[in-house]
């Protein structure tokens, strides 16, 4: 008797595909008379192409085309509606105007992708150059506007009777205010955006790694003039997303516009160099936090601001309050307040935790100051001011367990015997010291996904639904609940994504694919058995031939009833059909009056070179409340895995942008650090694995004999991202009693005060 | 890429015939054929020296031979090299990646080019690259680059790891050409950049490194390789330090130093050196020591805290030499 496998250990659907090469990313598809393409990009931020020469790589050995700004044949169009925020806002190669140093200003096709390559080194191009604008500092700010879930990006609410918050600021017996800083940083995915575009006729085939794969290729249509239902975008495994496959770049457009025009399929891989300024990054960012409390450190007031860059071609908005301020303590005055500065830089998007990340990084540095402030526990300090009530809205949490997270964080890594004073733990060179942080990110529910269950003679089942697997284990997800809604094996659940053709899927991002999934799958599980009960009452070959459909019960695979068990294969096959599917509703909204999040604590320990300053992680313990856990391998695995951002972010990762130049310093990942395996401790995760009782799904019909042990998950790819570097810092502090607010807090600015 | 001419050369006779500025050796090409992808250098001729027969590491009276082919891992796993010199060995494994140091050649390595972003972006004005254009680092973004022996024309820093301590022990280079052998101290193998940062040796184009001699000596046994950087593997250092230290009870009687990650070329530390012999291995003799290492250095915006962590650095060194016994 198979027993769910919810919430257990499960092996990766395509683990093994992986790790020994077979299965296909983007760049791995052939196509016969395939031709590939390099990009020429921008050396200036701002002003005008003056002259391209394509001469010389025209003549270079197999070049078939170069295509070049600002008038090039190839047919772009512009994006409108909708689609347009997935999307940038100029043509690429159709202008002469420069927007960004490193954009796209020419294209080359060959035979090969090195003829294409070194024919691109060939391509001269001349500019008028204007100073660009690149100082968020300096530049004008502005409004940031709504964010991304079309909440205000600011707000001000006031307890009776208090004028304005710095006069509630002023009233408060304590106040920590400290500004932060923190630099470009990027998605670095392993796998490079590669694009493999084939048309037939005027329908299109494209192979790309997508996050959001319905809206991409939406995007996609109207970039190329065609019908939406001429665009078909594979995306079946993904090396890597973290924000930099949400919008359509210009890479896929300039593919697919050239295999059009040139009449063969077209391969345009980028180079790393390329990836750092033609598919987004996460915006620098100064932010300023001030806490008020009494002398217990119960806050009165909370003030959270930041300036970010808004750049002219797609601007991710920055609002780094908003889901971290707005959202964690319990506080009679709360301000905040996203401004943006317009800039002459590359796109910026979304990455992993885009606002919560840095968010909770200076709003749980700015509480550890509070404690050192007030003498209180960090930990006490957090749960003395733990919300009930969703502070911006006033509205309960569709379930919330941090207060559990804190206690048994806190008893796992042996908070108890920390000293508060910093500076007190030496063994040799090296200054030991804890930091604690929490962790928040809202669950945001997708509407419109829809999944379909297939049952098939052989007694195994398909289930579909067009999302994308990162490398997050999203497949594996869909076999699991499916597996689970049918009560069947996993091993007998195929899963199906990454594929316009299927049902519209959940998008990839906001840590949103499996709680927007799974309540999917379960319908589409309820809606195929109860057609299998219809047929088995009205085929003729059935046993069931003319009962009733309550006398039958679907069990684990089989059907019950007058004296009868046939499993659904066997019906299928006794009654010569070869499978039967059906759909789900499409999801809808969650249920008014909630809010919901997923919530975290974080413990660290940190040891600091006495001499010369280098932090090092050597403990962390993250414990998280994510709602039902679907697949508890592949959770950890994400939740270890957003610690590890965490640690990128806390001491490795930064671009600087030059600022007379608008060039990004760093374009290769020996100068972009991210952490290699040795800058990693074990990092010990546990998930409550609370099922969240609001967020289920759509009420089916109510039949008990379908799985429900899938429903109640919160998301859980982005949390462990958000508080981990605060936890670090604050860790730092407590070794060394040195704060550092502009991360990464790498050795130059612990030095002179060791 | 631009189009080359390649062939593979059995003796070292036949490496040399015809080599000019725009011929290449091609060693395990961890260095040549990155440059050669950006096309920071674009040789006509690349002549393929593997099957040169430069190998070989042998201890005898006189020091430690190298051949200039040996692998970067081999010579870090032969054992006279971890006995007798133990900080070549660590600076060595501390070093790029095991798969490069399966490839990279010992000759390669000395060889190798800066790691200064500018000389590998084509797009930007390197002096190093193409003589003339200028230095963006100057005024760029510096954080990784050299505050010793720099000059107005080029601020890079030389990233080899290997040449520190091989620096600090008077290490010789032996060197082929058409006109015969000659042998080199690799100190003065290195040059500085003044105002011609494109001339970084004094190799000429048709001369090849056969293999370096490390002199025995009594102090290279104990010694210490730590390399600085902001994380933990696999990236160049923010400075690092080569120490070897002879001593007699507790007194210090010969010290060889050299620091890398802060200079144009591996920076032999003499009067480091000097202010240690003779005094007791205690942290205050090494902290009074180091207090002149940085001296004459020239940060800029981002480097300005290599001169006090070059300090630093050395103090950790001598310390935890001194505890390693
Ligand atoms: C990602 C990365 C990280 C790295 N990290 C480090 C690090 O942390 N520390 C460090 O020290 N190094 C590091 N390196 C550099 C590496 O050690 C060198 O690239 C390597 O040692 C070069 O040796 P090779 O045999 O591959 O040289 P090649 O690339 O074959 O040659 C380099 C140059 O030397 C010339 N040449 C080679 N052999 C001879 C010879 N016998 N006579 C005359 N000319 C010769 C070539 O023509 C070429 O100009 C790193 C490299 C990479 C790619
Ligand atoms: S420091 Fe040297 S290598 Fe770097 S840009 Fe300046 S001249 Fe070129």
């Amino acid at each position: 008797m198979p027993r769910s496998q919810v919430g257990r250990d499960t092996d990766r659907v395509d683990g093994r595909l992986k790790v020994t090469g077979a299965a296909e990313y983007s760049g791995d598809y052939r196509a016969a008379d395939l031709a590939h393409a390099h990009l020429v990009t921008s050396t200036i931020a701002r002003g005008t192409i003056t002259s391209i020469d394509p001469a010389a790589a025209l003549a270079s050995p197999g070049v078939l085309r170069v295509y070049a700004a600002p008038e090039s044949r190839l047919a772009l169009y512009e994006v409108t509606g909708q689609a347009a925020g997935f999307t940038e806002n100029y043509l690429p190669l159709k202008s002469d105007v420069v927007r960004f140093h490193g954009q796209a200003v020419a294209m080359v096709v060959a035979e090969t992708p090195e003829q294409a390559r070194d024919a691109a080194a060939l391509v001269t191009v001349t500019y008028d150059a204007q100073p660009p604008r690149t100082s968020i500092a300096d530049e004008p700010h502005v409004p940031a506007g709504p964010t991304i879930s079309g909440a205000p990006s600011s707000l001000e609410i006031l307890a009776p009777g208090v004028g304005s918050i710095d006069a509630a600021l002023a009233a408060s017996d304590v106040v920590v205010e400290a500004e932060f800083h923190q630099n470009v940083q990027h998605h670095v995915g392993m796998e490079p955006h590669a694009i493999l575009a084939v048309w037939d006729g005027d329908q299109v085939t494209i192979h790309a790694g997508a996050q959001i794969p319905g809206p991409y290729a939406l995007a996609m249509a109207q970039r190329l003039g065609i019908l939406p239902q001429s665009v078909r975008l594979i995306t079946r495994y993904v090396g890597g997303g973290f924000g930099a496959r949400v919008v359509l770049w210009s890479d896929t457009p300039l593919a697919a516009a050239a295999a059009r025009e040139l009449g063969r399929p077209v391969r345009l891989v980028l180079t790393r160099e390329q990836m750092f300024t033609l598919t987004g990054h996460r915006s620098h960012l100064t932010q300023t936090v001030r806490l008020g409390a009494s002398r217990q450190g119960v806050l009165n007031a909370v003030s959270h601001r930041s300036v970010a860059e808004r750049p002219t071609t797609i601007a991710f908005t920055m609002t780094p309050a908003h889901s971290t301020s707005d959202a964690l303590y319990r506080t009679p005055n709360l301000h905040v307040d996203a401004q943006v500065a317009v800039l002459d830089i590359p796109g910026s998007r979304a990455m992993r935790g885009p606002n919560e990340a840095p968010g909770a990084f200076a709003l749980e540095t700015a509480m550890d100051e509070l404690a050192v402030a007030t003498g209180v526990d960090p930990v006490t300090l957090r749960l003395r001011n733990q919300a009930t009530a969703h502070p911006a809205t006033g509205l309960p949490w569709s379930s919330k367990h941090l207060d559990e997270c804190y206690r048994l964080g806190a008893e796992r890594f042996g908070w108890a015997g920390r000293s508060a004073t910093p500076r007190t733990r030496v063994d040799g060179q090296w200054l030991y010291g804890t930091g604690m942080a929490t962790a928040i990110y809202p669950a945001h529910r997708r509407a419109g996904v829809v999944a379909r269950v297939r049952l098939l003679d052989d007694d195994t089942a398909v289930v579909s639904t067009a999302t994308s697997d990162l490398g997050t284990g999203s497949a594996t997800m869909v076999a699991i609940s499916g597996a689970d809604a049918l009560g069947i094996p996993v091993q007998r659940v195929t899963p199906e994504i990454g594929d316009t053709l299927l049902p519209p899927g959940a998008p990839a991002v906001g840590s949103s694919g499996t709680h927007a999934t799974v309540p999917m799958v379960v319908d589409a599980a309820r809606n195929v058995i109860a057609e299998l009960k219809r047929l088995a009452v009205t085929a003729d070959r059935s046993p069931w031939h003319g009962a009733a459909v309550e006398d039958l019960r679907y069990e684990r695979g089989i059907l019950h009833g007058l004296g009868h068990s046939l499993t659904f294969g066997r019906l299928l096959t006794t009654i010569g059909s070869p499978g039967i599917y059906k759909e789900s509703a499409p999801g809808g909204q969650p249920v008014p009056g909630y809010v919901h999040h997923s919530f975290g604590a974080h413990f660290c320990e940190v040891r600091v070179n006495r001499f010369t300053g280098e932090t090092r992680v050597t403990r962390f313990t993250t414990v998280a409340d994510v709602g039902r856990v679907i697949n508890a391998k592949a959770a950890r695995s994400q939740l270890v895995g957003g610690v590890i951002f965490g640690i990128g972010h806390a001491l490795l990762e930064e671009n600087h942008l030059e600022l007379d130049t608008g060039r990004l310093a760093s374009s290769t990942l020996a100068d972009y650090l991210v952490p290699v395996n040795a800058d990693v401790p074990d990092i010990d995760v546990v998930m409550l694995d609370r099922p969240d009782p609001v967020l289920t799904g759509p009420l089916g019909d109510g039949s008990e004999d379908v799985g429900t042990g899938s429903l109640g998950a919160r998301g859980l790819g982005e949390i462990g991202t958000v508080g981990s570097a605060a936890a670090i810092g604050n860790a730092v502090y407590n070794a060394t009693g040195i704060r550092v607010r502009d991360v990464p807090i790498t050795l130059d600015k612990l030095i002179d005060h060791l | 890429m631009r189009p080359y001419t390649y062939a593979q050369a059995r003796s070292v006779r036949e490496a040399l015939r015809g080599a000019g500025p725009d011929t290449a050796f091609l060693a395990g090409g961890t260095t040549l054929v990155d440059l050669m992808k950006l096309e920071v250098v674009t040789p006509e001729r690349v002549v393929d020296i593997n099957r040169l027969p430069l190998d070989g590491v042998t201890l005898d009276h006189k020091g430690l031979h190298i051949g200039a082919l040996e692998r970067m891992s081999d010579v870090a796993a032969h054992p006279a090299v971890r006995q007798h010199y133990p900080m070549i060995a660590q600076a060595l494994e501390l070093s790029a990646s095991a798969q490069l140091r399966n490839m990279a050649s010992i000759g390669g390595n000395l060889l190798q080019r800066t790691r200064c972003g500018y000389f590998r972006d084509v797009t930007t004005p390197c002096n190093k690259r193409e003589p003339g254009s200028g230095c963006s680092a100057l005024d760029g973004i510096n954080r990784g680059h050299a505050v010793l022996g720099t000059s107005d024309a080029c601020i890079a820093t030389h990233p080899s790891d290997l040449a520190v301590p091989l620096v600090a022990l008077s290490t010789t280079v032996h060197l082929a050409s058409p006109r015969g052998t000659r042998s080199v101290p690799l100190d003065t193998f290195y040059t500085l950049p003044g105002s011609t940062p494109d001339v970084e040796n004094v190799l000429r184009p048709d001369e090849l490194i056969t293999g370096i001699t490390v002199p025995r000596s009594p102090w290279a046994a104990r010694s210490l390789y730590l390399k600085v950087r902001d994380r933990q593997s696999y990236e160049f250092a923010l400075t690092s330090a080569a120490v070897a230290l002879e001593l007699q009870g507790r007194t210090i009687t010969n010290a060889r130093i050299a620091a890398g990650g802060v200079g144009t070329r591996p920076w032999r530390l003499t009067a480091v050196e000097r202010a240690l012999t003779g005094r007791p291995a205690t942290p205050a003799t090494f902290e009074a020591a180091v207090t002149h290492a940085a001296d004459g250095a020239q940060p800029r915006e981002h480097n300005a805290f290599k001169p006090a962590l070059l300090r630093r650095t050395l103090v950790r060194a001598l310390t935890e030499l001194q505890e390693s016994r």
